[in-house]
């Protein structure tokens, strides 16, 4: 289990973390939001002390993290990069083996990941001749050669195909389900509603949100309402009610004791409802009323 | 895992990678053949074992002045070779085509080709004077043994107050050479060193390795395998330098002797020039996100090692000047100009102490600085960090 607590961390007049931390358990899915410059990458590099925090605890299992516990760790930075010129093999089994594995174990480890990613006949191929795609696949293969207990990833479905996030999604799906531990961050929510059991949404250098998403679905006091009429978005007139436009499927958000049934009525009234549904809010909509300012 | 284990990895990765890149390879083939060539080149030009000196007759002819050449030459300890001509012209082709130094005409005219030598004339007129007296002294009826008391050459003995050692202009020469390939030497791998902290950078791979490792062991990993590099490849050039000398061959000179303490010199200080420059040249290098800008970043230990190297030279001629001592005793000039004035025979012991330790101190103080600026500047990508930012970076 990871652990962070009570993070701080000032870059000159900038206050990057301010006091944020989460905690994800063993072989579970962590899907860490926020809105850009909110500190998602700064708190991924506090793990692996790529960012020394001012304050702040960051425990692998209950024990502080330290040099020798980072090497069990796994991590995609957002900004990609290997050795061009180098063979993927060779440059995954330098990795494996600045992590602490055996020249044996390391072979065997990057063997492994190449198979399981699809990279196995490239293996020999320089790095800079693989397609984009494939330089990705490299770059997860790097994170993963160590085999490790816990997996950050920085953004790891950015410039991915939608055949490219199918199957990391699956990878992860079944990594996790084979007890490692998953940190990821992304932009595309419906993609960590889909894939993660956790979410922790930093806001400003601080979390603002996180735990067992279905959890704070159901704990949630909003609810997301979605009429049309005549085919068409329809908004009813309430208040408290928060209005979200999106690209002609509109909807909206209300608190979970919101009339329903008055509103199918006025609805009714306004002509002929084609759509009508009350349901728990989407990550989305959770998102949007966490980092609201 | 000890961070020296990762540290050796890192360095054996450094070491293999750039130690098989192409244009590597084919630059240290082609200085290496270009280092032998030089010997027997050298060799070549300068004509290797002195050639006999010819001297042409035509016309007139003195008796007994073929023998008499070769007498005087003799006494001179010149080879002289003796040629005849039917004609002055055919002399004169001969002249000119360089198969004869000089022709003596008629016995009474010596004619060169363009430039007359004072010591060929000298010998010739004793040869003409020689024979043309006995001769004399025959008419006048001397005996053989008579005219040889009267013509006996008294030898003058030649000597010089200051003893000429070939060895120790070859070995000033050798170490001014060892100097210019140890300033080479830093200025290349100290690049490598730059270059390779900016690829990391560019690449941005340089995260991934800091989520394993501790910046500083990326530092030593670096210079360090570069640096055997560095060993390796001055191991091959000096070997080929070496060989290169054996066959230029100057025979009266010991090319081991004269050769291995300046070897053993280049090694020494390498290592002290290496150390203190490279650590330099990774923090520069930390600073700069792009190859483009790496170009404006090495300035900086250029600008001090260029004067290192002027130094060198200047004390190649005069070891003993107060710009060579005072440049020998600096910590990041030592290396080039101490080993040029130790083979001179010029640097007291106390110097070379002050040298070694000031080279020492030196490249630890580097050591710290220059890790501290990369470890603040290496994350940083972009624009280009100013040293005093990283420097303080790192404070955190």
């Amino acid at each position: 289990m990871l652990t962070m607590i009570d993070v701080h961390k000032r870059f000159g007049d900038v206050l990057a973390l301010n006091g944020a931390g989460f905690s994800v358990e063993r072989g579970r899915i962590l899907g860490f939001l926020g809105p850009n410059g909110a500190g998602k990458t700064t708190m991924m590099r506090v793990i692996f002390d790529l960012v020394h925090p001012d304050s702040g605890i960051v425990t692998w299992n209950g024990i502080p993290v330290d040099a020798k516990a980072r090497l069990g760790f796994g991590y995609m930075p957002e900004e990609r990069g290997l050795y061009p010129k180098m063979k993927v093999v060779n440059q995954l089994v330098h990795f494996a083996r600045l992590s602490g594995l055996s020249n044996d174990d390391a072979r065997d480890a990057v063997e492994h990941w190449l198979g399981v990613l699809g990279l196995g006949d490239r293996a020999d191929a320089k790095l800079e001749e693989l397609s984009h795609g494939n330089q990705q696949r490299a770059q997860l293969a790097a994170a993963l050669a160590p085999n490790p207990e816990l997996l950050v990833l920085d953004e790891p479905f950015a410039g991915l195909d939608p055949i490219g996030v199918d199957s990391l999604s699956q990878t992860l799906r079944e990594l996790s389900s084979g007890g490692v531990t998953i940190v990821f961050s992304s932009h595309q929510l419906d993609l960590v509603e889909d894939v993660c059991q956790d979410v922790a949404i930093i806001n400003d250098g601080r979390i603002v949100l996180d735990g067992d998403l279905d959890q704070i679905k159901a704990r949630s006091s909003r609810r997301r309402l979605t009429i049309d009429v005549d085919g068409r978005s329809w908004i009813p007139d309430l208040p408290d009610i928060e209005v979200v436009r999106n690209h002609g499927q509109d909807h909206c958000v209300v608190p979970d004791d919101a009339p329903v049934a008055d509103i199918l009525a006025v609805a009714e009234a306004a002509g002929n409802v084609t759509r009508f549904a009350f349901e728990p809010p989407h990550l989305t909509d959770l998102f949007r009323e966490a980092v609201q300012p | 895992m000890s961070p020296w284990t990762q540290v050796w990895l890192l360095a054996k990765r450094e070491f293999v990678e750039r130690g098989r890149s192409k244009p590597f390879l084919v630059t240290m083939v082609i200085l290496a053949v270009v280092i032998i060539a030089i010997g027997p080149v050298i060799n070549a030009l300068s004509g290797g074992e002195p050639e006999a000196t010819t001297v042409g007759l035509v016309g007139v002819e003195l008796r007994g002045i073929e023998d008499e050449l070769e007498t005087q030459g003799d006494l001179f300890e010149i080879d002289i070779d003796v040629v005849r001509f039917e004609s002055m012209d055919q002399a004169e082709n001969a002249l000119e085509d360089g198969e004869v130094d000089a022709v003596l005409r008629d016995g009474n005219e010596v004619v060169f080709y363009d430039n007359t030598s004072a010591g060929l004339t000298s010998l010739i007129q004793r040869a003409v004077d020689t024979v043309v007296t006995v001769s004399t002294l025959e008419d006048l009826g001397l005996s053989e043994v008579e005219i040889s008391a009267v013509q006996e050459p008294v030898p003058v003995s030649v000597s010089t107050i200051e003893e000429t050692d070939l060895e120790e202009d070859a070995k000033r020469g050798a170490a001014f050479v060892g100097a210019i390939l140890l300033y080479v030497s830093i200025i290349m791998f100290g690049q490598f060193v730059a270059m390779g902290t900016v690829e990391e950078k560019q690449n941005r791979v340089v995260e991934v390795v800091l989520s394993r490792v501790r910046p500083w062991q990326v530092l030593v990993g670096k210079v360090a395998g570069i640096g055997l590099l560095g060993l390796l490849q001055l191991t091959i050039l000096l070997g080929a330098a070496y060989i290169s000398a054996q066959l230029a061959g100057p025979t009266d000179i010991d090319v081991a002797a004269v050769g291995l303490p300046i070897i053993a010199g280049v090694f020494f200080w390498f290592i002290l020039g290496y150390a203190f420059y490279a650590f330099l040249y990774a923090a520069v290098g930390s600073t700069v996100s792009r190859q483009e800008d790496l170009q404006g970043a090495i300035m900086l230990p250029i600008v001090l090692i260029l004067p290192g190297y002027l130094l060198a030279i200047s004390a190649a001629e005069n070891p003993d000047s107060l710009l060579a001592r005072v440049g020998s005793l600096m910590p990041m000039w030592a290396p080039f100009v101490m080993p040029v004035r130790i083979a001179a025979g010029s640097a007291a012991a106390w110097e070379i102490a002050v040298a070694v330790v000031g080279s020492i101190v030196g490249a630890v103080a580097l050591v710290w600085i220059g890790s501290r600026v990369y470890r603040g500047a290496l994350l940083r990508t972009g624009t280009k960090v100013k040293i005093t930012d990283a420097w303080r970076a790192a404070a955190d």
